[in-house]
């Protein structure tokens, strides 16, 4: 591969042709400009990664800015708004680089089939070459410009929404470049059409100024020359005592539609014109059943009932409504195939979880970490410590259930849905249809919430299926006791640790092992502590549901897990909980931070009232690094949250106002999975139903919550949508501990107090 | 126009033998019961009038309209009046009941057609009603909710 400074990639006349044929047949008004930049990422997003990434262990990102003709700049962004305002936020990066003002930046969802994301556009786009393997941000532009079409196709399947990753990888390393490489060609264009060193021209509100001859441009004046510009091999980004809009709280741009009612959510989207028919489906419930009969001659007589569908995995009903198909599909009585876990309750699987772990006993199962000597110096320590934790299932419970809008026919398919993962949405709806990927259309629309339960693509699937055998377009709507029985949960676990101290109450070993294969892999270790002899191991189970990602995935439990044991070793050296944590944070200066931040924001060791009790938790999560310390009141008949300070290190917080309310949104999902939710199984099946059996925290349960921010690493960014999450349980649970000396090893804390 | 259900049974073969998921991807069973826009079969459509019981249907098309009105005898009125004899009597005749101006000025007696027309459009059968509120288009709907309001008046 060339890598020479002084070479440019080579550019045909076909490639130049090819690149202006691409924006014209991109459906973008005439006279624009598109810059595109495709770009490896760092980002691990572990689970994900073979979808992702087809096995070469890199996750690509991409990212397209447009300048149209009435000098608007469009960032076209690979992620779904689910709430999280990302998109926004990556929109803001773009603008900044771009020396555009935010009133004039558009923010627009890639679609999810066409030019965007086919190999054919990166091809025509990015043109032929190779992917030097740079590990800077800045470097991966050479691959962009020197082309990597024949990986690019794998873009298709990196439009995804998860992993916390869209401004620290999207943003940091596609958007901010491609804004950048705009601007680098829109001087170099207005350079060659005045005769001016192009050093001499300056930026502001999206128009160029040469100051010495008074000549000025907007940039869509020179958006058509600049596309002729060859591009640049490494665009200068700015430094961070440059930035005019990063670090800014610029107001989301999704919030106007959303006030005034005008955004389109997945359950809103659909064809215009009176055939789009409504299906309410009901799955087995028992995983690996089928439907083995159905009973329907009552809801064959129920109003508005168009098909009834036994779907071999599901039975549906279709009707005018979708009341009236939900009604319907209650009036059905269904027998299933057996399973052999048609038996199985939550108390057996949990004694098979524990019998797994008494298997790999203190030093078998799968290693994940293994320095020191573990075993041997827990032998000699003054002070053990031992301690099993357990968490259950949960659910996502978006607010929004799901719900898919399919329409099937001429060889089409045309699907409307909220999705993580538009592109395997699309493949999903395919198969249901039976038509290729290409004939699928996903129409872009806004995520009622989204979490980890819209990474699946099961549900168009369906949708598909469903269309595909009524001929006319079906509303699939999952009814919330569908939602809840058929989720793909976050693993219920079983975690035991064994802890030494020396004589003094310095930790000299940590010993873990617990069930499931974690994802982050990272979730479970604790190398940031200053312990000298660790060993953390998996037991293998099988989990009798489907398990997927949970906001903050594995970190959910782990966070739990280790600030509840850390905070056992605290006590059982007579120490301070956030004192012994700054004893072992030393060698970890950013988390020392952002824990000694926290404690001072809520005045750790400050008198409370009777009754009341305080508990820390830090957890590095998706490269952020947050500290939580929880206020409880237990002087009532079950705990309440009063307040919760959060002290965050991202690296550098691209919109202070998104970061602060993604920590409070974590905070609270975490607490309502903390103090009340479990999914049980009876009988192989889920015994949750809908919000009266599986609560989320209203209102009059939320804590006061305060959030500071440090910019501890301004180019090493961390998530945000997950983050805020895994500390809230343990700095709960913490709490309860300091208030009433009982401890709380397994969740949701409610059922202690019961 | 009576349909028979149309019953059509697709690969019963894979019957539990595969596992919860997408393998079978068309339907086992497909039950169609009409196509969307066709009229609806008479077994799920028969109303109650053709069967000849035009109170019982009556009755269950005044489900809405009890929101507002009682019908027990002697029963407080709600936001609308209690309609328990109504028909027969004169419009806003109801001591207890606070009408507005335009009803108690309107000079209707309450028969049956002076109901459907009310109940057609009420607004322009008593420019000014406060019944802002449970027009009826459905004239067998009207027709029905009128027996029911005339069963109630012995």
């Amino acid at each position: 591969m060339s890598e020479g400074a002084d070479t440019k990639p080579p550019r045909s006349k076909a490639a130049k042709w090819t690149r202006r044929g691409f924006i014209g047949a991109g459906a973008l008004a005439g006279g624009a400009l598109i810059v595109g930049v495709a770009v490896r990422s760092g980002n691990p997003v572990g689970k994900l990664k073979p979808i992702v990434a087809g096995g070469e262990g890199e996750a690509l990102v991409n990212s397209w800015v447009k300048i149209g003709a009435d000098n608007l700049v469009t960032a076209i962004v690979p992620h779904c708004e689910m709430g999280q305002g990302a998109n926004s936020t990556i929109a803001q990066m773009l603008a900044d680089e771009m020396d555009v003002n935010w009133e004039n930046v558009r923010v627009m969802d890639a679609p999810a089939d066409g030019n965007y994301v086919s190999q054919h556009a990166a091809r025509l786009f990015v043109g032929p070459g190779t992917l030097p393997d740079k590990p800077n941000a800045v470097s991966f532009m050479e691959p962009t410009y020197d082309g990597l079409f024949t990986q690019v196709a794998k873009l298709a399947s990196a439009y995804i929404t998860g992993g916390s990753s869209s401004v620290r990888s999207t943003g940091q390393n596609g958007m901010r470049i491609a804004g950048a490489a705009a601007r680098e060609m829109l001087v170099a264009a207005a350079a060659q059409e005045w005769g001016v060193p192009a050093a001499e021209i300056t930026t502001e509100n999206a128009t160029l100024t040469h100051a010495k001859s008074g000549k000025s441009a907007l940039y869509s004046a020179m958006a058509a020359p600049a596309s002729e510009q060859d591009l640049p091999r490494a665009p200068k980004i700015k430094d961070i005592s440059e930035f005019k809009l990063m670090g800014t709280p610029a107001p989301r741009k999704d919030i106007p539609v959303k006030v005034d009612g005008t955004a389109m959510f997945g359950i809103d989207g659909g064809p215009d014109g009176s055939d789009l028919r409504y299906a309410a489906i009901k799955a087995c419930p028992v995983v690996g059943s089928q439907v083995a009969s159905i009973e329907t001659s009552a809801a064959q007589a129920m109003g508005g009932v168009l098909q009834i569908l036994n779907m071999g995995d599901f039975v549906a009903v279709i009707a005018d409504s979708y009341w009236q198909a939900q009604q319907a599909l209650g009036a059905i009585e269904t027998t299933y195939t057996k399973t052999e876990i048609d038996d199985l309750d939550s108390a057996q699987m949990f004694a098979n979880f524990a019998s797994a772990l008494d298997e790999a006993g203190d030093a078998g199962g799968n290693s994940k970490a293994d320095y020191g000597d573990a075993a041997g110096a827990f032998a000699d320590a003054a002070n053990k410590v031992e301690a099993e934790y357990q968490v259950p299932y949960l659910a996502h419970a978006t607010m929004e259930p799901m719900n898919c809008t399919a329409w099937v026919r001429d060889g089409k398919c045309d699907i409307w849905t909220g999705t993580q993962v538009p592109l395997m949405s699309r493949d999903g709806a395919a198969e249901g249809a039976g038509l290729d990927a290409d004939d699928v259309t996903m129409h872009s629309v806004f995520l009622g919430g989204g979490f980890g339960r819209r990474l699946t693509p099961e549900y168009t699937n369906q949708a598909a299926r469903l269309a595909k055998a009524a001929g006319y377009p079906i509303k699939m709507i999952w009814s919330r006791e569908e939602d809840t029985a058929q989720d793909f949960y976050r693993p219920a676990d079983i975690s035991r640790f064994t802890g030494g101290l020396d004589a003094e109450g310095k930790v000299v070993c940590w010993n873990n092992v617990h069930c499931t294969e974690d994802e982050p892999a990272e979730a479970p270790l604790v190398e940031f502590y200053d312990i000298a002899n660790v060993s953390v191991r998996t037991s293998e189970v099988e989990h009798p549901l489907r398990i997927g990602a949970w906001r903050s995935v594995a970190h959910s439990q782990h966070g739990f897990f280790v600030e509840s044991f850390v905070d056992e070793l605290a006590h059982a050296a007579g120490k301070d909980p956030f004192e012994f944590r700054r004893s072992l944070l030393a060698n970890s200066p950013r988390h020392l931070k952002v824990l000694e931040g926290v404690a001072k924001m809520a005045n750790w060791g400050g008198a409370l009232p009777e009754g009341h009790g305080r508990g820390i938790a830090i957890v590095r999560s998706f490269n952020s690094i947050v500290a939580e310390i929880a206020e409880v009141d237990m002087t009532g008949d079950k705990p309440r949250v009063t307040k919760v300070f959060c002290c965050v290190d991202a690296g550098f917080a691209m919109n202070p106002d998104g970061l602060k309310a993604q920590m409070e949104s974590g905070i609270i999902y975490g607490l309502s999975a903390a103090m009340h939710n479990e999914i049980t199984i009876k009988n192989g099946a889920v015994e949750q139903s809908n919000f009266h059996d599986y609560h989320m925290m209203r209102m009059d349960d939320a804590p006061e919550i305060a959030v500071e921010i440090i910019n501890g690493a301004p180019n090493n960014l961390g998530g945000a949508g997950e983050p805020g999450l895994p500390p809230a349980a343990p700095a709960l649970a913490n709490a309860v501990f300091a208030a009433t000396g009982k401890r709380i090893r397994s969740l949701p804390i409610a059922k202690h107090f019961s | 126009m009576k349909h028979a259900s149309l019953v059509l049974l697709i690969g019963l073969a894979s019957l539990g033998l595969s596992a919860c998921g997408s393998e079978s991807q068309e339907p086992v069973e497909q039950i169609v019961i009409r196509e969307p826009g066709a009229e609806a079969p008479a077994a799920q459509n028969v109303t109650a009038a053709e069967s000849g019981d035009l109170v019982a249907a009556g009755k269950a098309a005044f489900a809405v309209c009890s929101a507002c009105h009682s019908v027990e005898p002697g029963a407080a009125s709600g936001i609308g009046p209690n309609l328990n004899g109504v028909v027969g009597r004169a419009a806003g005749s109801l001591d207890s009941f606070g009408y507005s101006g335009a009803m108690t000025g309107s000079d209707v007696s309450w028969d049956a057609d002076e109901l459907d027309a009310f109940l057609a459009n009420p607004s322009a059968k008593v420019p000014g009603t406060t019944m802002v509120a449970g027009a009826v288009t459905d004239a067998d709907k009207r027709a029905a909710i009128i027996a029911y309001l005339s069963s109630l008046s012995q």
